[in-house]
C-alpha cells in the first residue's frame, strides 16, 4: 500500500515495467485459465463450478468496493448490498431490453453486456450519493443507521416498485457482448468476470497510489487534519461514495450475468449480505485491499471446502461473525494488522533495544536536536503568492466565537505582519485554540473579520485557506498515524499535486510524473530532517518528539506563508524548545516566513517572538512587543491569577 | 372512515412493540453509547428457544400443560437464554472494548447479529415457524379491530416495563448510578459507581426486553424465520431516534408514533385514492422507505431527538 | 512523631497508546498535608492524577494507599478505600440536580453504611450553603464557581481520607478561585489529605504545604513551600523572565509585608497605563 512508483530497471525497454509485466501476465491468466480448464477437465470444471466462481468474483468486487469506503475513507455503510441490487437491475434492464434502450451497442435483446456493466457502475455511483450527501453531516453511528435504513428501503421498496421490478418475475441478464458474440460458456464468462476484477483492482491500486487515496486516508484519520492539508473534505467524501458505489454496482451486475437472471430478493441483495460484506472487510483488515480480497475469497470458498469434507456448509458461515467479534476485540486491524504486526514487531524490538541502550533517548533532556526546518521549507516549490496590501499578512478584527451559551472568544483582534513571529499566550481555557480555529476556518465566528493577504477569507472553508498559504499544526500532533512517514509527506503536498481525479484513477503519464516529483520532494524533506530510515514506518509508531518533527516537515513542505503553530513545544525538554525557537528564528530571518504561535513555554515565547498577544477569558488582555509585555502586571496576573484590582 | 380507526388501533398495538424494542435500544445506548444491532435478533432467538421447548421437542411434562402455562414455560426459558446471551456478550466483547471507539463495538454487535441468524438457521433450519399464542380467542373489539388477548397482555407488559425502569432510575441508587454512567462513565467511576455492574445490567436487561417484545409480537406477525425481528429493528431504531437515542419516554412515544404512522400509510395506500394515484395498491416496502426518510430527517435536523433528554451545557 | 505516608507512588511508567508520559515518577503524600503537582502542559501532572485515581493503568511501578497496594484496583474500588475525586473540569452530572449529584457521590457511603447518608449530606450542605439553597437545581445551569463547590461537595460525600483535585482553578475567575481555595484550606484543617494539580502557580503555591514540580514525566524539584528556592521553581516551570511579583509567597518569610508593599506600586502602574 505504499505510494512508491515502480522504478525502471535499466535492462528492460521503458514500456515494459515490472508492474506492467505483472498486469499482462495476470490478464492472460484470467482470460485463458478458465476456458482452458473447462475444456480440458469438463467433468470437474463444470458449468456450475464456473458459475460458482463467477458469483464469487461478485463478492470479491463488492468487498473491494466497501473497502474503499470503509477502509480508505473511514465512512461506514451497512447498506452496500442495495448498491449491488441497483447495479444488477440496471444491467438487466439494459441488456434485456426490458427498460430503456440506448442507440449504441445494440445487440439482439437489448444492449451489450459491456454497456450494461458500465451503466451499472454509473448508477451504483449515483445511488451511493443518496447516502453520500447525508454522510457529509453525519458521523459514525448515525451514518451507520442511515445506511442501514437505506439498504432496507432500497431492497424492500424501490426494487419492488412495478416500474423497476416488472413484477416478481425479475429481470434477465444475458451475456451478449457484440451482436454476434455471446459468452455462452460459463467458463468463458468466468474469464470475463476475472478480467473485470483485475481491471477494478488496478483502478483501486491507482487510487491508492495517488493523491485521491491519500486524501481518503486523511479524511479517515481526522477531518480537520485533512483540511489543514488543503483537502476538500466534502468533495472527497462524496467521491469515495461514488467510487465505492460504482464498484458495488458493477459487482451486482457481475452477479446477475453469472446466473443470467435476478429479482430483488436474491441473496447478495438482502440486508444480511450487507452485513456479510462488513464482516469480510473488517476481518480482512480495513484498508488493505489484498487482505480484503483474500478474506472475500475465503468467505466464498470455505462453505464448499466444508462440503468436501462432509461438514454442513452452514457451519462455515458461522466462522465469519465469530472471527469478526474476535477481530474487533483483539485485533481491530483484522488479518492485515496481524500480518503487519509481525513486521512491526521486528521494527518495534529494534526501536526498543535502541531505547534501552540510551534510556529515554528521545526524551532525554540531553537529546534536544531539532532539525533545520529551513531546509525543509526550501524544498517547497516556488508558489506565486499575492502581494500584500500594507504590511499585514493576517488581520483579525473583533472576532467573537460562541459555543451554545459559552463565550469562547470575545471580540479579539490581532494582526501579524509579514516576516514576524507573533506569540499568543494565556492560561488554559483562555480561548487561544478557539481563536486559532476561527482564523484557520475550522469554525465560524459569530462576528468579526479575518483578512489574509489583504483578502477577506470569511467565506473560505479551511481547506481553501490552507491552499492560500495558511499552514497549521495541531495540539495533539496532526499526522495520519496509519500512513507511513513517506505517505504523510506525500499527503501534505495534496494541493500541489496537479492532476485531476480521472487521471489519477487511470494513472496517466501526467499523474506518474507529478507523483515522482512529489516523491522526490518528500525524500528531500526526509533528508533535511534526517528521517530517511523511518520512511516506511507508520507515523503512529514514531516517538512523540519525532512525530512533532514530522508534523513540522509536513506543514513546511508546501511552503506556506503563514505558519500557525499550536503549542509546538508541548512535552519538549527546555533544551529542545530552545532549539525549536532557534529554528523558527531561522525561518523568519533567512526565508522571511511568518509565524503565529500559541505557547505556554514562556521563556521560548520571550526568546523568539517579536510581538505578543495575551489572551484571557476569550479577550485580548494586552499586546505589545516582547519587552513591553514581559513587564506588564496584567500579564503576570493572567498567568498567576492574582486579583487585578 | 371506520377503516381509519381500525388501522389506527393496529398502529398503536404494533407501536407498543416498537416502543418496547426501542426502550431496549435506548437502554444500551445510554449505558454504553453503543447501538446494539443484534437487539432484534436476540428476540428472534428467544422465539426459537420458546418454540424448541414448547413445540419442537417439548419435555413430557411440558406437553401436558394447557396453552397459557405452556407459553409461560417457553417464555421463561426464552427470556433466560436471551439474558444469558446479553450478559455473555457484555463480558466477553463490550467490557474489554471499554476504550475502543463506539463504532467498533457496534460492528461487534453486527457480528453477533450475523452469528445469531446463522446459528438459528443451523439449529432450526431457515423454515418459518409459528408459536401458539398464550391466550387464544378473538379478543376485544376496539374501533372496528379485534385487539387480541396477546396484544392486551402486551399493553400491560409494556406499561409495567416502562414503570419498572422509571422507578429503577428514579428511586434506587443503582438506577442513579446507571444514569450517571450514561452521562459520563469515567466520572461516575470516580464517584464509586461500579461501571462493570452497570454495563452488565444494561446489556442483560436490553436482551431480556428484546425477548419479551418478540414473544409479545409473535402472534401478530405469525410466521417467523431467522432475521425476522431484525426487520422490525429498523422501525424500533426510528422510534428511539425520536428521543435522540437517550430518552426512554421519547423512545416510548416514538414507538407509538412510528407504529401509527406506518399503519396509516398502509391504509392510505390501500384504501384511498392516493394509492391508485401512486400506481399500486400495496407496495411491500413502502413503509421502510418512509422510515428511511424519517430517520434521515431526524438525524440531519434534530440529531438530539425531537424529545431529547434534558441536555444542558456544563459551564 | 514520624509523619505517616498516606499515598505513595513509586517509579510510575504510564502513558497513552504508544506514548509514554511518565518515566519513573515517584511522589509521596504525608497524611494530613496538602501536596501540589506543578509543571507545564505535557509534563505529566494529569496523567499522574489519573494513575493514582485508577483511570490510567501504570505500566510499571506501584501505588500505595496507606499500607495497601492499589496499583491494580479499579477507580470504584479506590473510592471504597477512601479516595475522593474532584476531576479535571469538575465534571458535574449536568442533567442531574445538585442533590442527585451528591447522592451519586455517596454511592460508596450508602453501600457501606446507609444510615450515615443524611448526616454526611447535612455536613456538606453546611460547608457549602449555596448547594443547600439550590439543592433541586439542575447542575448544568449553575455557574462555574457553584459547580466547583458541587464537585468538591460531591467528592466529600464518600467520606474520603484523600482528595484528588485536578486543576480546580481552571476557567474560574480569580475571586472565585480565592474563595475555593479558602474552602479547601478549611477542609484540610479538619485533617483531610489532599493531592492537587494546579496550573495557576501562585495560587497553587499559596495553598499547598508541599510542592512537587514535574518535567517530562519526572519530578525534578520538590519540597515544603516555605523552603523552596524561588529561582529553582521559576526555572523548572520555565517562567524565568516573568518573575517578580508573581512568586511572592514562595521562600519569603515576610510574605505579607512584601505583598502589601507591592500593592500600591502595582496600582500606580495600572493607573499609569489606562
Amino acid at each position: 500500500m505504499t505510494a512508491t512508483t515502480a522504478t525502471l530497471p535499466r535492462s528492460l525497454p521503458p514500456i515494459l515495467t515490472p508492474r506492467r509485466g505483472n498486469i499482462i501476465l495476470a490478464a492472460l491468466t484470467c482470460a485463458v485459465l478458465p476456458p482452458v480448464t473447462a475444456r480440458l477437465m469438463p467433468h470437474w470444471f463444470t458449468g456450475s463450478v464456473a458459475v460458482f466462481f463467477a458469483v464469487g468474483t461478485s463478492t470479491v468486487v463488492a468487498a473491494m468496493a466497501l473497502n474503499v469506503l470503509m477502509g480508505y475513507a473511514g465512512q461506514v455503510s451497512l447498506g452496500h448490498a442495495a448498491l449491488l441490487a441497483a447495479g444488477a437491475y440496471t444491467s438487466g434492464l439494459l441488456t434485456s431490453n426490458a427498460g430503456f434502450p440506448l442507440p449504441f451497442f445494440r445487440v439482439p435483446g437489448g444492449q451489450s453486456m459491456l454497456v450494461g456493466i458500465a451503466a451499472a457502475g454509473v448508477v451504483g455511483g449515483l445511488v451511493a450519493l443518496i447516502i453520500g450527501f447525508p454522510a457529509l453531516r453525519l458521523r459514525g453511528l448515525h451514518l451507520a443507521v442511515v445506511t442501514m435504513a437505506f439498504g432496507f428501503a432500497m431492497t424492500d421498496a424501490f426494487l419492488h416498485l412495478p416500474a423497476i421490478s416488472k413484477g416478481s418475475a425479475g429481470v434477465n441478464l444475458p451475456r451478449n457482448i457484440t451482436p454476434s458474440f455471446t459468452l455462452v460458456q460459463d467458463a468463458d464468462y468466468l474469464a470475463f468476470a476475472l478480467l473485470v476484477v483485475l481491471l477494478l483492482w488496478l483502478i483501486d491500486d491507482n487510487l491508492v497510489r495517488s493523491k485521491v487515496g491519500r486524501a481518503f486516508h486523511g479524511i479517515r484519520e481526522n477531518d480537520a487534519l485533512a483540511q489543514a492539508y488543503a483537502i476538500d473534505v466534502s468533495r472527497y467524501k462524496l467521491l469515495a461514495f461514488i467510487v465505492s458505489g460504482a464498484m458495488a454496482g458493477i459487482a451486482g451486475a457481475l452477479y446477475g450475468h453469472s446466473i443470467l437472471f435476478t429479482n430483488g430478493d436474491d441473496v447478495p441483495f438482502v440486508f444480511e449480505a450487507s452485513l456479510a460484506l462488513v464482516v469480510i472487510v473488517v476481518v480482512g483488515g480495513l484498508g488493505s485491499r489484498l487482505a480484503v480480497v483474500l478474506a472475500a475469497t475465503a468467505f466464498v470458498v470455505t462453505p464448499k471446502l466444508f462440503d468436501l469434507v462432509h461438514v454442513p456448509e452452514a457451519w462455515a458461515a458461522a466462522i465469519g461473525p465469530l472471527l469478526l467479534m474476535v477481530t474487533v476485540v483483539r485485533h481491530p486491524g483484522g488479518f492485515a494488522e496481524l500480518l503487519g504486526d509481525l513486521r512491526e514487531r521486528r521494527h518495534r524490538r529494534k526501536i526498543e533495544s535502541e531505547r534501552r541502550d540510551q534510556p529515554g533517548a528521545d526524551d532525554d533532556p540531553a537529546s534536544t536536536r531539532i532539525p533545520e526546518l529551513g531546509l525543509v521549507a526550501q524544498v517547497a516549490p516556488a508558489v506565486k503568492r499575492p502581494e500584500v496590501a500594507g504590511k499585514d499578512l493576517l488581520v483579525v478584527d473583533d472576532v467573537t466565537v460562541r459555543f451554545g451559551g459559552v463565550l469562547a472568544v470575545d471580540g479579539a483582534s490581532l494582526s501579524v505582519a509579514r516576516g514576524q513571529i507573533v506569540g499568543l499566550i494565556g492560561p488554559n481555557g483562555a480561548g487561544k485554540s478557539t481563536l486559532f480555529n476561527a482564523i484557520g476556518g475550522y469554525l465560524r465566528p459569530e462576528s468579526g473579520r479575518i483578512q489574509f493577504f489583504g483578502q477577506d477569507v470569511h467565506d473560505l472553508p479551511a481547506h481553501r485557506r490552507a491552499r492560500l498559504g495558511m499552514g497549521r499544526t495541531f495540539q495533539n500532533i496532526g499526522l495520519a498515524r496509519n500512513l507511513t512517514v513517506l505517505e504523510n509527506l506525500l499527503m501534505a503536498q495534496h494541493h500541489i499535486a496537479d492532476y485531476d481525479v480521472a487521471s489519477a484513477l487511470a494513472y496517466l503519464p501526467r499523474t506518474a510524473r507529478v507523483e515522482r516529483d512529489l516523491e522526490q520532494r518528500a525524500w528531500q524533506a526526509l533528508k533535511a530532517i534526517g528521517f530517511e530510515e523511518f520512511a516506511y514506518r507508520k507515523a503512529g509508531n514514531l516517538s512523540g518528539g519525532q512525530q512533532r518533527i514530522l508534523e513540522m516537515a509536513c506543514v513546511l513542505i508546501t511552503g506556506p506563508e503563514l505558519l500557525m503553530l499550536d503549542e509546538p513545544s508541548a512535552g519538549m525538554s527546555p533544551g529542545a524548545a530552545e532549539n525549536l525557537a532557534m529554528r523558527l528564528r531561522d525561518l523568519r530571518d533567512r526565508l522571511g516566513r511568518t509565524v503565529l504561535l500559541i505557547e505556554h513555554n514562556v521563556p521560548m515565547v520571550l526568546d523568539v517572538c517579536d510581538y505578543i498577544y495575551v489572551l484571557n477569558y476569550g479577550a485580548v488582555l494586552a499586546h505589545g512587543s516582547t519587552e513591553a509585555i514581559a513587564r506588564r502586571p496584567e500579564v503576570i496576573a493572567a498567568y498567576f491569577g492574582e486579583q487585578v484590582a | 372512515m371506520e377503516q381509519l380507526g381500525r388501522y389506527f388501533v393496529i398502529g398503536v398495538t404494533s407501536g407498543l412493540i416498537y416502543a418496547l424494542l426501542a426502550v431496549g435500544i435506548v437502554l444500551v445506548y445510554r449505558g454504553s453509547r453503543v447501538l446494539n444491532f443484534a437487539q432484534g435478533e436476540i428476540g428472534t432467538l428467544a422465539l426459537y428457544v420458546s418454540w424448541a421447548i414448547t413445540v419442537q421437542q417439548p419435555l413430557p411434562w411440558v406437553s401436558t400443560l394447557p396453552p397459557t402455562e405452556k407459553w409461560l414455560v417457553g417464555a421463561v426459558a426464552a427470556v433466560i437464554v436471551a439474558g444469558l446471551v446479553g450478559y455473555v456478550f457484555e463480558r466477553l466483547v463490550v467490557r474489554p472494548m471499554a476504550d475502543s471507539s463506539r463504532l467498533s463495538v457496534a460492528v461487534a454487535t453486527i457480528g453477533l447479529l450475523t452469528f445469531l441468524v446463522i446459528f438459528e438457521s443451523i439449529l432450526w433450519t431457515p423454515n418459518g415457524r409459528i408459536l401458539p399464542p398464550p391466550v387464544a380467542g378473538l379478543g376485544v373489539r376496539v374501533l372496528n379491530y379485534y385487539v387480541s388477548p396477546t396484544q392486551m397482555i402486551a399493553v400491560v407488559v409494556v406499561v409495567l416495563v416502562a414503570a419498572a425502569l422509571t422507578a429503577l432510575f428514579r428511586f434506587t441508587d443503582f438506577g442513579l448510578g446507571v444514569q450517571a454512567a450514561a452521562e459520563d462513565q469515567a466520572t461516575a467511576r470516580l464517584m464509586g459507581v461500579r461501571a462493570g455492574r452497570v454495563s452488565a445490567f444494561t446489556w442483560t436487561a436490553a436482551a431480556v426486553i428484546a425477548a419479551i417484545a418478540a414473544l409479545l409480537i409473535e402472534p401478530t406477525i405469525g410466521v417467523f424465520a431467522p432475521g425476522y425481528i431484525s426487520r422490525l429493528f429498523v422501525f424500533a431504531l426510528a422510534a428511539s431516534l425520536v428521543g435522540g437515542l437517550t430518552s426512554l419516554p421519547g423512545a416510548f412515544v416514538g414507538g407509538i408514533v412510528v407504529g401509527v404512522l406506518d399503519s396509516l400509510l398502509v391504509y392510505v395506500l390501500r384504501s384511498t385514492s392516493v394509492g391508485d394515484f401512486v400506481g399500486t395498491r400495496s407496495i411491500p416496502g413502502v413503509d421502510t422507505l418512509v422510515i428511511f426518510a424519517i430517520i434521515l430527517g431526524v438525524l440531519l435536523l434534530r440529531p438530539n431527538g425531537i424529545l431529547a433528554a434534558r441536555r444542558v451545557r456544563v459551564a | 512523631m514520624p509523619d505517616k505516608l498516606l499515598l505513595r507512588a513509586e517509579r510510575l511508567v504510564a502513558g497513552f497508546g504508544d506514548n509514554t508520559v511518565l518515566h519513573g515518577l515517584s511522589v509521596n503524600v504525608r497524611e494530613g498535608e496538602i501536596a501540589g503537582l506543578f509543571g507545564l502542559n505535557g509534563a505529566g501532572k494529569s496523567v499522574t492524577m489519573k494513575v493514582v485515581a485508577g483511570l490510567v493503568p501504570a505500566r510499571e511501578g506501584k501505588v500505595f494507599f496507606g499500607s495497601e497496594d492499589i496499583t491494580k484496583l479499579t477507580p470504584e474500588q479506590r473510592v471504597e478505600l477512601g479516595i475522593g475525586n474532584v476531576p479535571q473540569g469538575r465534571q458535574v452530572f449536568a442533567t442531574m440536580t445538585v442533590e442527585e449529584n451528591l447522592r451519586v457521590g455517596a454511592v460508596a457511603l450508602r453501600r457501606r453504611d446507609r444510615k450515615r447518608y443524611a448526616e454526611v449530606l447535612a455536613g456538606v450542605f453546611d460547608r457549602f450553603p449555596v448547594l443547600a439553597q439550590r439543592r433541586d437545581q439542575v447542575a448544568g445551569t449553575m455557574s462555574g464557581g457553584e459547580q466547583a463547590s458541587l464537585a468538591v461537595g460531591r467528592a466529600l460525600m464518600s467520606e474520603p481520607k484523600l482528595l484528588l483535585i485536578d486543576e480546580p482553578s481552571a476557567g474560574l475567575a480569580p475571586l472565585v478561585v480565592e474563595q475555593l481555595f479558602e474552602t479547601l484550606r478549611r477542609i484540610a484543617a479538619t485533617g483531610m489529605t489532599m493531592l492537587l494539580v494546579e496550573q495557576n502557580v501562585t495560587f497553587g503555591l499559596k495553598l499547598v504545604d508541599t510542592a512537587h514540580i514535574l518535567q517530562m514525566g519526572r519530578i525534578v524539584y520538590e519540597g515544603a513551600t516555605a523552603s523552596l528556592d524561588r529561582e529553582q521553581v521559576a526555572t523548572h516551570l520555565g517562567i524565568g523572565r516573568l518573575l517578580g511579583a508573581g512568586l511572592a509567597g514562595v521562600g519569603a518569610t515576610n510574605e505579607k509585608e512584601e505583598g502589601r508593599a507591592r500593592k500600591p506600586a502595582r496600582r500606580a502602574r495600572k493607573a499609569a497605563t489606562t
